[in-house]
This record gives structure tokens, C-alpha cells and sequence, in this order.
């Protein structure tokens, strides 16, 4: 069930995998920040690494940008290998958790120095483009210390992208934002991948990973607890879904995997009791719960995605 | 290149927008130089009394009368030198503001005046002090008009002047027999007005017509000249307190730049921007060498700045130009090394702007940044070959106003670049190390 079948023609390959971490392991003097990791990241695919904080995620994101080296394992970018070579990182772009970007510069200013970094060619055009697309180009000349903290967000996320990487890894990008920046932000991510860029995109919101991931990634304690699509996730982990009736002043939870059938089987019930002139075993109120990412990671884990 | 010359440019914007470091660097150093400047004696005199050094050459009635209202004005120090050239001394030596010399010349008392040559007061100034110079000159042509009336009541000047003027009238070549006769009949008629009054009289009505006839006779005929003489500076000697002080707020400058750039680095570390560097296809090399010019190219602008400063408001020379770039080079070598190296050290940014400014305090303090090394007792003189002020302030005075030959200011640039290879050095590694995956 891939969100994005539609918008396949646009991934230019489709079967190769841009990102690999195998079998990565970390610590941090007595603490294990990554426990024998491993993931694929494939082309053109949104991947969603999800889990608390403190799963691990930033460390793994660091393993994969080179930033930081593994203790052990293997990473490859492109197959090229290590993106610890600066020729091979070139092929990726990190917009990190926290606003890395100078605030006494304007966005333009921002954008331009890591054009120039980057040896990017026509870098006036290409800054100029990206702060179309990240709708700042009214604020191009405004320091970065005057904006909110969605317009910096934004702004992160294009600096990532001045040097048209082939993979963005986007740590918690929607980080300390507000309801609308994360929307845009979201929607930003989306056209990302419309226009056949790989994206590893980690979070904790569940609803984030739902909505724009092709492939999700549960993390935590510094493992990969299972890997898939929102909807095999769910049905592997997710079990039932329950049905909730309110008649007579009660409530009825029913676990079903056909909830559609449930209620139907719940109103020609209803129905049945009024013809047989039995009063007060109406249906009053009626709730379907479906299991989603939350159920499936606490079915992994055994504790809420949220604690 | 481009990456190298892209980290500079934006550390340089990052500097001039933050409103302490631009402060710190480009504008307290003036201040420090100019304030310590007027502390230690260069200052323009307004409010008190300006020193003058007085020479009198002449032991006329005129020449006495000057001396003894310079004395007595209550604009005036004054102080007696023997000599023309101790009176200079003094001046170059910033003791005096000018030395006003009355020359031999005066003997001749009215003598000059009535020949048609008027009478000749000699300044000497500091260049840096021109300010001064106009209200000295001012002043000189009020009191040496104010000798007038005296010399017109004293019988014995009045009669060398008529004798002395007669003889110029009959010496005269451009003047017509009849013009010498009319003006020998003139000398005469007021000769005998002034022997037929009283001394009062004389002296009340000779004050305003002795000075307007004089002016009268001719029409560029000038009866008091004030010739004003700036000093040619002398080597190895401050002309002002400011030679002093301008190298001193130069190495404050040089401070400010190393601790805006200390910060800066720390701050990179700090906020997360250094992982964005760590990304780009840079390496550690590029990103000192950014920094190494934006830190150079910040000392060189302050440097600049204030020295232009000096030489524009405060007459200071340089004695040795070539030279003094080589010192600015070395001494911003060394500052942007020391910023290297502090940066190393400090892991927050709370760190680098405490330990940057409580380290330049120290070193400046020992290192003769804020009182000179001469005013210092010897244990912190020797003290002071430990700080990098001192060697820079030693770099720059050398060829700035001291005129050192070559070969002994070849010590403090050395030092200066080994502080600066060793600074570069701690904080290359530190920066290194990110890099190195």
C-alpha cells in the first residue's frame, strides 16, 4: 500500500538503495546509543525513522552523514562508500535537529555561503530558488535572528539542499514548531519527493511518520524493531481494531479485524431488539478505534510512543 | 579557494554585525589610544594653562616686556630655557607645547619697526599640536602690541628710532629726493611732538599711532611677525604622548579581533554550525585558512584605522612605512594564532568570552597595553616579555616612531610569528580532529 505509487514515474531508481547501515553499533562511554542497527534506504522513498527521544536516532543520523564513525558496522552511500569521504557526502544534505545557521546573516547571506562551500555553479539562481521554495523569499534579506521558528526550520531544510543532494536526512525537522509551520514544513518534505529526492526523515510524531513515510522504521533503545510500510506495520503489530457501542447508559468494546462488518452487525442487532419491542437496547453512540503506529510500537515495546 | 574566501567573508560579516566586537575591536582602541594620549600628557591643554618654553635671546626692553606678559598670562606656563635647542628638545620631548623664542633681533627695538621691517617673534610647535599654534601666534601679536606704548614713553628707544628711521629714509633707494626730504621733515616734526609731551601723554597717545602709522607707510608692511615653525620629528624619540599610546590601543584592537575570533570559533562548535562544515567537501585546512584571513584581514583593518586616526588628527609620522606593514602583518599573525589557540581551550562560548577577556586583561596589563613598560618597576618590566603585548607593542613602535634600525626590530617580529605558529598550531589540532572521520 504505497502512498506514492502515483508519483513513481518520478523516482529515478527505483530498486537501488541509496543509504545502508549495517549491523551499526555505538557508545557513549557506559551508554549504547545504537545497538546493531541496520536499514536501507531506498531510492526515491521517504523513509520514516520513528521512536522516542533518545532511541538513537541523531546518532544514527550522524553515523549516516559521516559525522560521526560507528564503533562498528558499515555504512555505504550510493555505493559509493563511506560518506566519511568528502566526495562521497557530497551526495547528501542534514538539516540537524537544532537551527544550525549563522543569525546575524540573512537568509540570502545563509544560503550563499554554503552555495559557496559546496562549489555550487550559478549559486546566485539556485539560492534564489530555494528560498522560493521554502517561501522565504520576501525575508531574503532579513537576518535569520528576526525570524520565527518555523521560518528558521524552513530555512534549515533549504540549506540542506543548496548543493541538490540526491539523499536529505531531515532530523525532527517539525521540531518546537507551530501547527501551521509543521503543515508547511510537511508539505515541503512531500514536494521534496515529488521531485524524486530520497528523504530520511526521523521523528517521534507518529502522525508525521503516517502521513508522509513510504517506509517506516521502528527505533528504539538503538535498534531497528521492524522495518515496513504504515500499513504492513500495523497489520503485523497493530492487531485488532476495537469497536466501542454505548447502549442503555453501557459501553461494549468489541476487538474485531472487519470493524466496518462489526458495526453493521451492531445495527441490525439494534434493529432486531425493536422489533421484538425490547426498549432501551439502542445504540446511543458508537467509536472504532483502528490500531496505528502507536499501537504498533507499543505492541514492540510494551510502553507508549509518547512516555 | 572559493570555500576559503567564503568563511572569511562571512566570519568578516559576522564580525562587523555584532555591535561588542566591533566595539571592542575597532572602536575602544581609539578611545584607549587617545584617552591614555591626553592621560599621559598630549592633551590639548583646554580648561588649563599651555606650557611654553621661552628663550630669550634678546635683553631689550621689548624683549623683557614680552617674557614678562607671556609670565603673567593666564594662558601660560611658562619656562625659561637657555637655548634655542633645548627649547625644541622640550617640544619634541612633548614636556612643552611650543617654545616661543625672542631673538636677538628685538634689540634693535623700534628701530625695526619705523625701517619698515617690524619686529620678528620666532614658535616653535609640534605638528601635532596646530591646534595650538594659532592661539599661540594670536597671542604673541597682542602682547608684542601691547610693548608699544612702552617703548613710545621710553625717551632713550624713542630717539634710537627716529635716528635709525632717518638713516633708512636717507639710505633709501627707491624713495625721491622729495620724499626723503618730506619724510626726514616728518621725523623731525615727530620727533620734537614726542620730546614735548609727558611721559603719560606719550604714552597714551603713541599706543594706537605708532602702530597705525607703521602699518600706514606701506601697504604690505607688517610691524609684528610671528614666524611659526613646526618640528621636524627626531628618531627614537616620542613626539607626542599619542606615538605611544596609538601602538598600545593598536594592540587593543588586535585583542578585540582575538576574542570576537576565539568566540566565533566556539560558537561554531557550540550552535551546531561546525557539523555543516564538517558536511561540505572542506577540509580542516580550509576552514583555518578562512579563518586565518578573516582574523588577518580584521587586524589589518583596525590597525589601519586607528593609525589613520593618528596620522590625520594627532600629527603622528611614521618613520619607517615599509617596515610597520611587516610589524601589522606579524602582530596579527600572532592575535589571530592566540584566538586559534583559545578556542581550542574552551568549549562554551561563556568559557571563550571569560577566558578571552580575562586572558587580555592580563596580558595587557603586564604586557604594557594599558601604562607603558618605561613606567613600570623592573620586576614587571621582565614580566612582560611574557605577553604578547608587549612584543607587539615593540613590533610597531619600532618602525612607527621609534626609527630602531632593522636589525633590532627583527626579534619582536619573530617572536610575534612564533606566537602566532604556536597558537595556529594548538588550535589547528583542536579543529582537526572533527575532521579527521
Amino acid at each position: 500500500m504505497m502512498r506514492r505509487n502515483t508519483q513513481s514515474s518520478c523516482v529515478h531508481y527505483p530498486s537501488q538503495s541509496v543509504l545502508s547501515l549495517r549491523d551499526i553499533h555505538r557508545r557513549f562511554g557506559h551508554t549504547i546509543a545504537v545497538d546493531g542497527l541496520t536499514l536501507e534506504v531506498r531510492a526515491g522513498e521517504v523513509f520514516g525513522l520513528l521512536g522516542p527521544n533518545g532511541a538513537g536516532k541523531s546518532t544514527t543520523i550522524a553515523i549516516a552523514t559521516g559525522l560521526l564513525a560507528p564503533d562498528a558496522g558499515a555504512v555505504d552511500l550510493l555505493g559509493l562508500g563511506s560518506p566519511a569521504n568528502p566526495k562521497v557526502r557530497m551526495h547528501l544534505g542534514l538539516a540537524p535537529q537544532e537551527i544550525t545557521l549563522y543569525a546575524e546573516l540573512t537568509a540570502r547571506e545563509n544560503l550563499r555561503f554554503f552555495a559557496d562551500l559546496y562549489g555550487v555553479s550559478n549559486a546566485r539562481a539556485r539560492v534564489d530558488d530555494l528560498l522560493a521554495l521554502v517561501e522565504l523569499d520576501a525575508r531574503a534579506t532579513d537576518r535569520v535572528a528576526t525570524f520565527s521558528g518555523g521560518m528558521k526550520r524552513r530555512l534549515n531544510l533549504a540549506a540542506a539542499l543548496v548543493h541538490d543532494p540526491k539523499l536529505v536526512l531531515l532530523d525532527e525537522p517539525t521540531a518546537g514548531v507551530d501547527p501551521q509551520s509543521r503543515n508547511r514544513i510537511l508539505e515541503l518534505v512531500r514536494r521534496l519527493a515529488s521531485e524524486g529526492k530520497t528523504i530520511l526523515y526521523t521523528t517521534h510524531y507518529m502522525e508525521e511518520a503516517a502521513k508522509i513515510c513510504d517506509r517506516v522504521g521502528i527505533v528504539d533503545h538503538g535498534r531497528m524493531l521492524d522495518v515496513g510500510t504504515v500499513a504492513d506495520l500495523i497489520a503485523r503489530h497493530g492487531g485488532q481494531s476495537a469497536v466501542t457501542v454505548e447502549r442503555d447508559g453501557a459501553e461494549e468494546r468489541i476487538l474485531t479485524a472487519d470493524p466496518v462488518a462489526e458495526v453493521a452487525r451492531q445495527f441490525a442487532r439494534a434493529n432486531s431488539d425493536r422489533e421484538r419491542g425490547e426498549v432501551g437496547r439502542e445504540v446511543t453512540g458508537l467509536r472504532i478505534e483502528r490500531p496505528d503506529l502507536e499501537t504498533v510500537f507499543l505492541s514492540l515495546t510494551g510502553r507508549s510512543l509518547r512516555e | 579557494m572559493r570555500a576559503i574566501f567564503a568563511i572569511a567573508r562571512k566570519d568578516l560579516r559576522l564580525l562587523l554585525r555584532d555591535k561588542g566586537d566591533v566595539f571592542f575591536t575597532f572602536v575602544f582602541p581609539v578611545v584607549i589610544a587617545i584617552l591614555f594620549g591626553f592621560v599621559f600628557g598630549g592633551g590639548s591643554n583646554s580648561g588649563s594653562k599651555l606650557e611654553l618654553a621661552v628663550v630669550r635671546e634678546s635683553d631689550s626692553v621689548l624683549a623683557l616686556g614680552i617674557e614678562e606678559d607671556l609670565a603673567n598670562d593666564a594662558a601660560f606656563e611658562t619656562t625659561a630655557f637657555p637655548t634655542r635647542d633645548a627649547a625644541a628638545d622640550a617640544v619634541r620631548a612633548g614636556k612643552v607645547t611650543a617654545a616661543v623664542i625672542l631673538p636677538k633681533s628685538l634689540d634693535s627695538g623700534l628701530e625695526g619697526l619705523f625701517s619698515g621691517q617690524g619686529i620678528a617673534i620666532d614658535a616653535v610647535v609640534d605638528p601635532s599640536r596646530r591646534a595650538e599654534a594659532g592661539l599661540i601666534q594670536g597671542k604673541l601679536n597682542e602682547l608684542a602690541f601691547r610693548q608699544f606704548p612702552k617703548l613710545f614713553a621710553n625717551g632713550d628707544e624713542m630717539k634710537r628710532a627716529f635716528s635709525a628711521a632717518r638713516t633708512s629714509i636717507a639710505s633709501a633707494r627707491g624713495m625721491s629726493p622729495t620724499q626723503k626730504l618730506l619724510g626726514a621733515g616728518m621725523i623731525t616734526a615727530a620727533e620734537s611732538f614726542t620730546s614735548s609731551i609727558g611721559d603719560e601723554d606719550a604714552s597714551t597717545n603713541a599706543s594706537g599711532g605708532g602702530a597705525n602709522g607703521a602699518a600706514g607707510n606701506t601697504a604690505d608692511f607688517t610691524p609684528i611677525r610671528v614666524k611659526v615653525e613646526e618640528l621636524a620629528p627626531r628618531a627614537g624619540r616620542p613626539r607626542a604622548s599619542f606615538d605611544v599610546t596609538f601602538p598600545q590601543g593598536i594592540v587593543w584592537g588586535l585583542a578585540g579581533c582575538f576574542g570576537a575570533f576565539a568566540s566565533s570559533l566556539v560558537t561554531e562548535r557550540a550552535r551546531g554550525t561546525l557539523d555543516r562544515l564538517r558536511l561540505a567537501p572542506i577540509t580542516a585546512f580550509h576552514l583555518i585558512s578562512g579563518k586565518a584571513i578573516a582574523c588577518l584581514v580584521a587586524g589589518l583593518l583596525v590597525q589601519a584605522l586607528v593609525f589613520a586616526v593618528a596620522l590625520t588628527f594627532f600629527g603622528s609620522q611614521i618613520a619607517q612605512p615599509a617596515m610597520l606593514v611587516v610589524a601589522c602583518f606579524a602582530a596579527a599573525f600572532a592575535f589571530a594564532g592566540l584566538a586559534m589557540a583559545l578556542a581550542a581551550f574552551c568549549r562554551t562560548e561563556a568559557e571563550a568570552n571569560g577566558a578571552g577577556r580575562g586572558a587580555i586583561l592580563i596580558l595587557a596589563l603586564i604586557g604594557g597595553g594599558t601604562i607603558p613598560l618605561f613606567f613600570m618597576p623592573p620586576f614587571l618590566r621582565t614580566l612582560s616579555y611574557g605577553s604578547p603585548f608587549r612584543w607587539a607593542v615593540a613590533a610597531i613602535e619600532g618602525p612607527f616612531w621609534r626609527d630602531t634600525p632593522v636589525s633590532e626590530q627583527v626579534v619582536p617580529l619573530v617572536v610575534l610569528i612564533a606566537i602566532g605558529f604556536l597558537g595556529w598550531i594548538i588550535g589547528a589540532r583542536a579543529l582537526w580532529r572533527p575532521f579527521a572521520r
